[in-house]
């Protein structure tokens, strides 16, 4: 891990941990609605200050933390338009199986490439710290994974073209 | 009856809340979602179901027993129902509908001391002082109207059944009156004030940092307030007299507070997000952590999530939960040993709920759907 | 499967059915090639199983008639044979026919595997010889043109001037177009790079890219590769089509907006006996490239799918290990049992 990712992720994980403490709570709006607070934003005063950790303007998470959900966006490293197109292609992956994410939302929040929406009913069934962890584990692979991706596309590409030209001679 | 370790119960989903009573505390009621599940307890932790209540249309917030044995139960279906046990033995309970007259979820309930009437709060930012009319058998209740502009998400009583504080959504704690007239006696005066027609507003305090008020009590004598806000901290109130007050507060490093309760004007217990119970000591000085009451957790230091994981390889899986081994690494891509990922506490998750049991007794009950008994 | 056959595989699998089966059947078979290329095989006359004629559609073979003299190119080139005849009058719908009577083959034919098999060879490269037909032309065109200019003794170094020389514009997909340009000293093939979608785009610069270093990088004798990704290069700003572009201005929505690969073939690529392989190598550059392009982009989403679900499988360790005893068990056949400890 570089010198700069593992500070970051410390930073992440210790703010997640204390932003996935939720908690029931009905709508004080709408009568006999109970949705997650972030979303709806209906409701100011059960809304935390957002808040973004930054490694640099291409690293980026934010949290968005209310009493009864949390939403974590996460931007993605993309240097070239290669890792963009990656990126785009690998989080449409993911939230075409949002349903089997529980905790991936669809589409991510403008400026980001992927958020996720953890309620309070994740956090009554599934164990918080294994959360927080999937999060950050995640963060820590995908820029791995991606980097990869494109180191196999430019060696593929050079073999193919290497291996067209080699019979004119 | 309980002994001096801690004693578990294990229900299907979260416990939001729980009530011991009967002879002997020898009943259990838990709310499971939309229902609430009496209990007998038995020895060696085994419990007998007994009866179900149904009523509520909506998961149940809260539960409370008034000292006469009457349940109150309020539900985020809008409504509080009253019941009232048939027979000795508490298998058939009498329902009866409180007139509560909100329009959003009822958040909490708590009896007054002396049984008489009991307040619930609601996301309607109104707190209905409920009490029994005779003349039509029924309960009606008063509402605390001012100066609430956010959902009440906790009450608490004062020991003088007159006085009650309650904590909001927008990071206030209030005290305030919830005499009514022709159902209380006039109250003496407290430190907290002496005239005290309903509604009257005795002390008004901010969590400083900003964080959603979880609970709020009264100690024993009733001259100390606290309560616990989202960000972690717990703020103690001291009435001086004439609306002036001394607060001292403590600033933690555990997920924040969801209850509390008092043992003395200088003692409190408390736990929530950091999942095992806490006590607290303190004076007008300063209030500091004491000790946990949950030996798991003081005996181990809380892991951190590195070590958990390290732990998971450890131990060999013997042939007979080879299944299990298949199934997981199936599931999770690895193989987990049966409770090395749990927390190195009883409870497994947020403590939502701490009572006194007895003398020397609480009882917790959490969103790992767990009521535990602790000896203190 | 790194490189690509030029012959056409189907229609090779399908001859070499017809040429080994004892009993002779009546077929209609339609194979298609890349570039919207068919092939018909069928036996026109349902009594006489045993003529079959071998048809193919071009979409270009208007443009190969009018660069390279096609039809006499073919006539030729399947003029060795006592097996099969071109039918003068190609089949309806088709530009060019094969009659072939499997009753002669199977008698003399079948006792030589060898023989055989070259047949079959040949007539599956039916659509790489007809495409031959504009690069023959060009090649040779070439030859007439270094001649003139050795004897002008021309200096190598000095800029060509804007000659006259004509450009083959072969569009064999479409909004696809081959370019030809012979000269005294190379002979310049031109393919336009179009891509479907953004991602193809990305990938195919990525590819192009390389193609363009490789030359540079390690296969020194091979043809130079340019790649310009927007721009039409010199040799085809003489064309009609190319009169009005504008010029270092990129607009997203310009009817222009395709990138063109240049291969310089050099002498070296064209004297006699490398000039049949240099044909077949070039025109199948499109089809190789978008081949590759495909299989990389399947490759990835293949490895994409395999890391979600090992996502998937780290997330799903935070659900709480059930309690095994609320697991009601039941056999297959609907039998409940306890578990007994």
């Amino acid at each position: 891990m570089s010198q700069s990712l593992k500070p970051y992720l410390t930073a992440v994980r210790h703010s997640l941990t204390a932003a996935v403490s939720l908690e029931d709570f009905a709508s004080q709006v709408a009568e006999r609605h109970n949705d997650p607070e972030i979303e709806s934003q209906r409701t100011p005063e059960v809304l935390l200050n957002p808040m973004v950790i930054s490694r640099n303007e291409n690293e980026k998470v934010l949290i968005e933390s209310s009493i009864n959900s949390v939403r974590v966006s996460i931007k993605i490293k993309q240097s070239d338009e290669i890792e963009h197109i990656l990126v785009h292609k690998f989080t449409r992956f993911l939230t075409g199986r949002a349903e089997q994410f529980f905790i991936l939302r669809r589409a991510p929040i403008a400026g980001y490439d992927l958020s996720f929406l953890i309620t309070n009913l994740h956090t009554d069934q599934l164990m918080k710290a294994k959360l927080v962890d999937f999060i950050i584990e995640f963060m820590e692979d995908v820029d791995k994974e991606i980097s990869e991706m494109k180191l196999f596309l430019n060696a593929r590409a050079r073999f193919v073209a290497e291996a067209y030209l080699t019979p004119f001679d | 009856m309980m002994g001096s370790s801690p004693a578990v119960f294990k229900f299907k989903s979260v416990v939001n809340d729980h009530i011991f009573f009967g002879p002997d505390n020898s009943r259990l009621a838990v709310t499971q979602e939309k229902e609430i599940q009496i209990y007998e307890v038995l020895p060696n932790n085994n419990k007998k179901l007994l009866t179900v209540l149904t009523g509520h249309d909506e998961p149940i917030t809260a539960i409370d027993i008034s000292a006469q044995g009457l349940i109150a139960s309020a539900s985020q279906d809008r409504n509080a129902i009253v019941w009232k046990p048939l027979d000795a033995s508490f298998s058939s309970f009498k329902k009866d509908l409180v007139l509560l007259r909100i329009n959003r979820s009822a958040t909490c309930v708590k009896w007054s001391p002396l049984g008489n009437k009991f307040a619930v709060g609601s996301g309607a930012k109104v707190i209905s002082v409920c009490y029994h009319e005779p003349e039509n058998d029924w309960w009606i209740s008063k509402h605390l109207k001012k100066p609430f502009k956010s959902t009440i998400l906790s009450v608490a009583w004062h020991p003088n059944n007159v006085l009650l504080s309650c904590g909001t959504a927008d990071y206030k704690c209030y005290v305030l009156s919830g005499y009514v007239k022709g159902v209380d006696e006039k109250p003496p005066a407290t430190l907290w004030g002496s005239k005290l027609p309903f509604n009257t507003i005795c002390g008004e305090f901010i969590s400083s940092p900003g964080g959603w008020v979880h609970d709020v009590a009264f100690s024993p004598s009733g001259d100390v307030l606290g309560f616990v806000s989202n960000d972690s901290t717990i703020t103690i109130v001291y009435p001086k007299g004439e609306e002036q007050f001394n607060v001292v507060s403590s600033k933690t490093n555990y997920g924040s507070f969801k209850t509390l309760e008092f043992i003395s004007d200088n003692q409190l217990i408390t736990a929530g997000h950091n999942c095992f119970p806490v006590i607290f000591q303190g004076d007008e000085e300063s209030w500091e952590e004491a000790r946990s009451i949950d030996t798991t957790a003081t005996s181990q230091k809380p892991k951190t999530f590195k070590s958990l994981e390290q732990d998971d390889d450890e131990e060999g899986n013997t042939g007979s939960n080879a299944l299990s081994m298949f199934r997981q690494l199936d599931l999770k891509g690895k193989v987990q040993n049966k409770g090395s990922s749990d927390l190195p506490t009883v409870h497994q998750n947020t403590v939502t709920t701490l009572k006194f049991f007895d003398q020397s007794h609480i009882s917790t009950s959490g969103v790992d759907g767990k009521v535990v008994v602790f000896p203190i | 499967m790194l490189n690509l056959e030029s012959s056409n595989l189907s229609l090779e699998k399908t001859l070499r059915e017809l040429f080994t089966t004892e009993k002779s059947v009546s077929i209609d078979r339609i194979v298609s090639d890349f570039d919207n290329t068919l092939f018909h095989i069928s036996t026109p006359d349902p009594a006489e199983k045993t003529k079959i004629v071998l048809s193919i559609f071009l979409k270009c073979y208007n443009d190969l008639v009018k660069y390279g003299d096609v039809d006499s190119y073919l006539r030729n080139a399947y003029n060795d044979s006592q097996w099969y005849t071109v039918l003068d009058q190609p089949e309806d719908g088709y530009n060019f026919s094969i009659f072939i009577d499997l009753q002669q083959i199977s008698t003399t034919v079948l006792a030589s595997p060898e023989e055989m098999e070259s047949l079959i060879a040949k007539l599956s490269l039916l659509k790489r010889n007809a495409l031959a037909a504009p690069f023959d032309v060009a090649f040779k065109r070439y030859d007439v043109l270094a001649q003139e200019a050795a004897v002008k003794n021309v200096d190598l170094y000095v800029p060509e001037e804007n000659s006259e020389e004509a450009t083959s514009v072969i569009n064999y997909r479409e909004d696809e177009t081959i370019y030809i340009r012979p000269s005294h000293d190379r002979v310049t093939v031109i393919f336009t790079a179009l891509f479907k979608d953004e991602t193809d785009k990305i990938f195919g610069n990525v590819f192009l890219q390389e193609f363009v270093d490789a030359r540079k990088r390690s296969i020194q004798n091979a043809p130079q590769v340019l790649f310009s990704p927007y721009e039409p290069p010199l040799e085809l700003r003489g064309l009609p089509e190319f009169q009005n572009f504008n010029y270092g201005q990129q607009s997203a929505t310009s009817k222009y907006d395709k990138g063109f690969v240049t291969f310089v073939l050099f002498p070296r690529h064209l004297v006699p006996q490398k000039r049949e392989n240099t044909i077949t190598q070039i025109q199948l550059f499109r089809t190789y490239f978008h081949y590759h392009i495909k299989a990389s982009k399947a490759y990835l989403h293949s490895r994409m799918r395999k890391r979600v679900l090992e996502y998937l499988k780290i997330l799903n360790r935070a659900k709480p290990d059930q309690e095994e005893k609320d697991i009601e068990r039941k056999t297959a056949s609907g039998r409940r049992f306890v578990q007994r400890i």
